[in-house]
């Protein structure tokens, strides 16, 4: 048995359980869907278009919240790294807001801008934002002293030293924080999408079960999930791509 | 004729909060030659690091006068390079990319230092490996690159920490004597700090040995054997006469050695 065959062994044993459980009628329809019946649902439900437009509807709402944050979040990490002044400056607010769930801006972002697109976005660049300004602080300030003495004894000035040598040497800590934070868009959206919403794949969800249509719940799951995976795996393989250089040195020592 | 020349430099750093502080240098003073090959060696903590950063522009002397060819040293210049024991390869460059990172700064023209690092690469012997990256690379290897990075510079003055420290004892020896070949083909002054007396002997003109810490030059030894050096003279009557020379006066500093750990504050002269 090779490895791959073993690693789909419990997604299929889960369901071929779940499919004899509810065939068998020990468990109501209504309230386990059989995964055929679940599949089939989801099925109709990507031909008929509604998923395919949630699903666009969550997705820019997650990409403007998290490029936005990608932006501001490796700008002001730059800057603060940069500037003892600007740290200081940033810190207390940063060390103060970041702690908060980012739920709990809720109440005052719909009383500020209304229940629209606009406080949707703001909570996904609040659970963006921090793993990738702390990250991108941290890449900074860790780069080896002596890496930074080579580079100016070769000649670097300030903005040489910036763009050819700290920049370049924090990019795989400001790299894992853009992929952390992939990670933080997912689960805000569906959270602030549930919430209050008349499209994407939180409100699907959230809207199917209000009917206690449990087929189209678990549709939307399956949705979210794969999409979460899908969005996990991209990430990984860019920051793999973009890193491969520097892959092995973690492993292997200097 | 003095090309690098430091007069009573004491070096003193602050401590972080307390203010206690350490003076790591006191009074040295030290006259270099051009194209000399000078090889340092001293206690552990007693400074030897600290002058070769300040020789490089990275540190500054708290007083004395450090100098090169007549003007006072302030600020690294690609004319003086460094060598780590750590290598300090820039990860993400290749070989050819870390050898080429001094000149590209500099605004060289592409195909001339592109022909150099070709040039560089063959001395220090890294044919092939031109598009590899330094995880792939052995220790002698990554040190080589650092070399011929620090080389690409043509600088006139070559300092080294403990370069060949991190090595095994074979890579050690051949990286000893490749040493040899590229400073006599690039020319130029090198200050080699190391903790082995044989390593010093082999490779120097002149071995200066510094006093504990607070260092000064407590003694230099001029080696006269004729280069090119060869692995025969490890074992010849006049090799051994100079090491044991220089062991000597390492072991009066280990006798009169201050061992306490609270950090140095008078200062001692030589
Ligand atoms: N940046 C620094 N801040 C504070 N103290 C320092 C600093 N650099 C060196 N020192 C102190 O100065 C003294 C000399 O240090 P240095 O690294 O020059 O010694 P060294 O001769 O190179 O020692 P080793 O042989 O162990 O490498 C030590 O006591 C060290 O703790
Ligand atoms: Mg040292």
């Amino acid at each position: 048995m090779n490895r791959t065959f073993r690693k789909w062994m419990s997604p299929l044993l889960l369901l071929v359980c779940w499919e004899v459980v509810t065939r068998a009628g020990w468990i109501d329809s209504w309230f386990l869907p059989a995964p055929s019946l679940v599949f089939q649902t989801l099925y109709e439900m990507v031909v008929s278009g509604e998923v395919p437009y949630h699903t666009a509807m969550s997705m820019g709402r997650a990409a403007t919240g998290y490029i936005a944050a990608a932006v501001i979040g490796i700008g002001l990490g730059l800057l603060i790294a940069w500037s003892v002044i600007i740290e200081d400056f940033c810190d207390p607010l940063i060390e103060l807001i970041r702690p908060l769930s980012s739920f709990a801006l809720v109440p005052i972002l719909f009383l500020w801008f209304g229940v629209g697109n606009t406080s949707k976005i703001i909570i996904i660049f609040k659970s963006c934002f921090f793993p990738i300004l702390l990250n991108t602080i941290s890449g900074i300030k860790g780069v080896d002293k002596k890496l930074i003495m080579a580079a100016r004894s070769l000649g670097a000035n300030g903005q040489q030293l910036w763009i050819r040598v700290l920049i370049p040497s924090a990019l795989p800590m400001i790299i894992t924080g853009l992929r952390i934070s992939t990670a933080m868009a997912m689960m805000s959206l569906v959270g602030v999408e549930m919430l209050s919403s008349d499209s994407g794949l939180g409100f699907l969800v959230i809207d199917a079960q209000r009917t206690f249509d449990t087929k189209r719940v678990f549709a939307g799951i399956i949705v979210l999930s794969a999409l979460g995976f899908s969005v996990d795996r991209a990430a990984r393989l860019i920051q793999t791509k973009l890193l491969s250089w520097h892959t092995e040195t973690s492993l292997g020592g200097k | 004729m003095s090309f690098i020349h430091a007069q009573n430099i004491t070096k003193t750093f602050n401590g972080k909060n307390n203010g206690a502080s350490t003076m790591a240098i006191a009074e040295m003073s030290l006259t270099i030659r051009e194209k000399e090959f000078i090889s340092i060696i001293g206690p552990s903590g007693c400074g030897k690091s600290t002058f070769l950063l300040m020789v490089a522009g990275l540190e500054k002397p708290t007083t004395g006068d450090l100098a090169i060819e007549g003007k006072p040293i302030n600020g690294p210049d690609h004319q003086r390079a460094i060598v780590f024991q750590e290598f300090l390869l820039f990860p993400w460059k290749t070989v050819k990319g870390n050898i080429e990172f001094g000149p590209r700064l500099n605004r060289i023209k592409k195909q001339a230092y592109e022909s150099q690092s070709r040039d560089l690469i063959r001395l220090v012997g890294l044919e092939g490996f031109e598009n590899r990256f330094p995880h792939e690379l052995s220790g002698g290897m990554k040190q080589r690159v650092a070399i011929a990075r620090a080389l690409a510079n043509k600088p006139k003055v070559l300092l080294m920490d403990e370069p060949f420290g991190a090595l095994d004892a074979l890579t050690r020896e051949s990286m000893q004597i490749e040493l040899q070949k590229i400073w006599q083909k690039a020319q130029c002054t090198v200050l080699f700090v190391t903790h082995s007396i044989t390593e010093a002997v082999f490779l120097a003109d002149r071995v200066v040995v510094m006093s504990n810490r607070p260092g000064y030059v407590k003694k230099t030894l001029a080696i006269d054997l004729e280069r090119p050096r060869t692995r025969k003279m490890f074992t010849s009557e006049r090799f051994r006469h100079y090491e044991h020379q220089l062991k000597e006066s390492i072991w009066e500093e280990e006798e009169t050695g201050s061992w306490e750990i609270n950090p140095v504050e008078e200062k001692r002269s030589a």
